[in-house]
């Protein structure tokens, strides 16, 4: 059961302490593996740090606003720009395959179970 | 702090999570948009979700508005991420920017069990103020990293409005 879990104070997390954003995931879990799904909007692909340490996940992102300097803010709800959130990995996950896309400021993570830890079909010989 | 003892301080794995979502769910408080499923949102079914907190029926995102001004127009962004362009419903009503979208939930692998929801899906609608009148017939928008742009001439081109008010 023990997949991922979220971390509060690592290593890998107090090296950067600035105030942060902690943005929303979905997981899911399959035969196969986990799926992490987490909305970070307003980060470009190079903006985005995904660090694999141990068994610890660190997903670091900050915003590009892109914008000509001669604008005027007039009005903004969110102050910060950055984003970042740590997960503890169970040994069953293969932490050496974790592989990731960034598509409209949606991240997807996808982490196989190593394949000790993976469901196997065995075949019965009829004798 | 160690990470052994935050493992057994956490106990079992989604618990830890939780622990998180409950922060976020204290940050949602101060969330800004809401957002409502409906049949068209294609949510996973009650059965596949294990995240105990999650409610279907509403979801709350920050989805943060900024409005920037110079000379000649204001540019509205607004954070929605997960979207496809189409998705989008963008009007200018008089002297108020009106965002439609519909978020809906893709995911390719239906197979599994949802262990954490935390995104919000669903129909949503800002209402932008507006500072200065704008041509909206001459609006733009755009869709870029999860975050949408909209581009607005000013009617009357010149500087941003500041006056001062006394307190008495």
């Amino acid at each position: 059961m023990n997949a991922v879990t979220q971390t509060r104070d690592t290593a890998a997390t107090t090296a950067a302490r600035e105030p942060a954003l902690l943005p929303p995931v979905d997981v899911v879990e399959d035969a196969t593996g986990i799926t992490l799904y987490a909305d970070l909007p307003g980060v470009p692909r190079e903006n985005l740090h995904l660090r694999v340490e141990g068994d610890q996940l660190t997903l670091e992102a900050e915003m590009a606003l892109a914008l000509p300097q001669a604008l005027q803010p007039q009005h903004a709800e969110v102050q910060l720009s950055r984003y970042r959130r740590g997960f503890t990995l169970s040994k069953e996950l293969d932490a050496e395959k974790v592989s990731a896309e960034l598509s409209q400021g949606v991240l997807r993570v996808r982490i196989p179970k190593a394949e000790h830890a993976q469901p196997r079909k065995i075949a019965v010989q009829v004798a | 702090m160690k990470i052994d003892e935050i493992r057994q301080g956490f106990g079992t794995l989604w618990d830890s999570v939780t622990e998180g979502w409950d922060r976020l769910r204290q940050s949602a408080a101060g969330a800004l948009t809401r957002l409502r499923p409906g049949d068209d949102t294609a949510l996973p079914a009650r059965e596949h979700v294990d995240d105990t907190l999650w409610m279907p029926s509403a979801g709350w995102a920050m989805m943060g508005g900024e409005v920037f001004e110079d000379d000649d127009r204001l540019v509205v962004r607004l954070e929605a991420p997960g979207l496809e362009k189409e998705d989008f419903d963008v009007q200018v009503q008089g002297e108020t920017l009106v965002v439609r979208g519909s978020k809906r939930f893709e995911r390719e692998s239906t197979e599994g069990r949802w262990r954490v929801m935390q995104c919000a899906y669903g129909a949503f609608q800002r209402t932008v103020p507006l500072p200065v009148p704008v041509r909206g017939e001459e609006a733009r928008a755009s869709y870029r990293n999860g975050v949408l742009r909209v581009e607005l001439p000013k009617l009357a081109p010149g500087k941003p409005r500041t006056v001062s008010v006394q307190v008495g």
